[in-house]
């Protein structure tokens, strides 16, 4: 059974459909993301005085807002409502009736948006490291790359389970893409998305290393920047995981006592 | 105007309803807000707890500034933005025609019908949060300041407001689902720092191209520093040329429209 394949494919066809919208859209957040980001540290670096703040220098902090936007976009897919908008709307029914689960179609689709912009991580990063070779630290290098690509795919996986939990509660609730959106800035914000994390104070760092926030951001970053051991790599790994299978029980749970809910015929 | 005044009060009478219908949804979309709020202001909390002062201004001025622009983004929220949400729809699914043979500027219509009773509560708490800046801000200010402190930011509402216009109105053209407003709302992060933190083509893109620097930075510095004659015709010069150049799309648009085959 390799119907995930068609599915793919088929999702790439949809993202591919406006290809001019697509990549001035996907360059230009990108772009806008990381030359404000890189503003505003340069000026908090030149108001300090100094090369170095919590172990991050200026080309770092660069690269380290080159990184993010991609990031979140793996993570977060490209559909708010990918789930409600079906039960909604009625439409949902047709995957009653699919021979193979909904939430497994659910993920494929979801996920390779994430393989995509993984893709396009990688090629970013391979214009950014033939561009500015001589201040990336030395640390970056394609292994590097891959492992925090795949960590990002790890995380997204975790990430669609919670999105999944969220998008569920539209069996019992008129509107749910508000919740969806505060699952964005909290993933953002406790994940070292607005700001590294290492600039967090002590006791904030300690809180969230017990949510996923961490590990569905920091983590595959600081892993793409070559700053992560192979321990930390590995630990997060197992807390993502143990993470997914947790939301993936909660998923199982919602669907079983939401179904009865399901009318069938939108609202 | 007596008439369109009227039409308004009616655009409000009926968002209110609606949203009364979906009161989950209501509630919701306040705590979604508070959580944008906060993270706003914790994001320059944490900056603060590194440097003791930021593109000129230290944490209390800069205060003054977020509070400004999430008035801002407020207003928006609640004047424009559901408007802004069903426009690229309109266009390409040709239900423009509804309103293009209306009796009322069919601009008016699509921007205003739907006010986002929702977000006016959140309104509400960006002026309470605006209210509590100012009094926590120790520096010199009167009555006269916080008046074109309101009124420089009700201008940086409207050119916010021009500019998201210029990113959905492509839609004309290229029918696509949403036009460039992704990229909108990422460019919207550019009136969330202040404006000296841009330099060389930066600034000459973020006050003069795409002028977020100018929707909620340009008032904080006319509110907390010396009044400067050339920020204020910078901002003059801005909005009229914004406004008239989004005018101009929107009717070129307008004639670009090929109705229900869009």
């Amino acid at each position: 059974m390799n119907w995930w394949r068609h599915v793919m494919a088929m999702e790439i066809r949809k993202i591919l459909a406006y290809r001019s919208d697509f990549w001035i859209i996907f360059l230009g957040q990108t772009a806008v993301q990381l030359v404000i980001a890189t503003a505003l540290w340069k000026s908090i670096f030149e108001t300090q005085g100094t090369i170095q703040m919590n172990g991050f220098t200026l080309p770092m902090m660069t690269l380290y807002y080159l990184i993010v936007p991609i990031g979140m976009r793996m993570l977060t897919g490209e559909n708010i409502g990918f789930i409600s908008r079906e039960i909604y709307d009625g439409s949902f029914n047709r995957y009653l009736i699919y021979p193979l689960s909904v939430f497994q179609y659910k993920a494929v689709t979801y996920l390779t948006y994430s393989l995509f912009y993984g893709v396009q991580l990688i090629l970013l990063f391979s214009i950014y490291q033939f561009t500015m070779i001589d201040v990336t630290p030395t640390l970056m290098t394609f292994v590097h790359l891959f492992e925090g690509v795949a960590l990002f795919l790890i995380s997204a996986t975790t990430y669609v389970l919670m999105a999944m939990l969220i998008e569920l509660l539209a069996l019992w609730a008129d509107n749910i893409w508000t919740l969806v959106v505060m699952l964005r800035f909290f993933t953002s914000f406790f994940g070292g998305g607005f700001i590294p994390l290492a600039f967090f104070p002590l006791w904030a760092r300690e809180i969230l290393v017990f949510t996923p926030f961490p590990y569905l951001v920091s983590l595959p970053v600081r892993t793409v920047m070559g700053q992560s051991s192979s321990i930390e790599i590995t630990l997060g790994i197992v807390v993502l995981l143990c993470w997914s299978f947790f939301f993936m029980g909660c998923v199982a749970l919602m669907w079983n006592k939401g179904q009865k809910n399901y009318s069938g015929v939108g609202i | 105007m007596k008439r369109y005044i009227r039409l308004y009060f009616h655009f409000l009478r009926f968002s209110f309803s609606k949203a009364m219908e979906f009161r989950l949804d209501f509630s919701f979309r306040i705590i979604m807000d508070i959580i944008y709020y906060t993270v706003n202001i914790l994001f320059f909390k944490v900056i603060y707890l590194h440097t003791p002062m930021l593109a000129g201004w230290n944490e209390n001025q800069m205060m003054i500034f977020v509070s400004g622009y999430l008035l801002v983004d407020a207003i928006n929220m609640t004047i424009f933005s559901t408007n802004m949400w069903w426009l690229p729809y309109y266009i390409n699914k040709g239900e423009l025609d509804y309103y293009l043979i209306r009796p009322v500027s069919p601009l008016f219509f699509l921007s205003l019908k739907e006010f986002s009773a929702n977000s006016f509560l959140n309104l509400m708490m960006a002026i309470g949060f605006f209210t509590y800046s100012l009094n926590q801000y120790t520096g010199p200010f009167d009555t006269l300041d916080i008046f074109l402190y309101v009124l420089f930011l009700l201008n940086g509402s409207m050119i916010y407001f021009c500019t998201q216009m210029l990113m959905i109105l492509p839609v004309f053209w290229t029918h696509s689902a949403r036009g460039f407003v992704d990229l909108f709302y990422s460019l919207g992060l550019a009136m969330e720092r202040p404006d000296r933190i841009y330099k060389g083509w930066l600034r000459v893109l973020f006050t003069f191209i795409l002028p977020f620097a100018v929707i909620a930075s340009f008032p904080a510095r006319f509110f907390l520093e010396p009044f400067d004659w050339k920020l204020f015709v910078h901002t003059a010069v801005v909005t009229v040329f914004i406004w008239s150049l989004m005018l101009f799309v929107w009717k070129k648009g307008l004639q670009n429209y090929s109705s229900a085959s869009s």
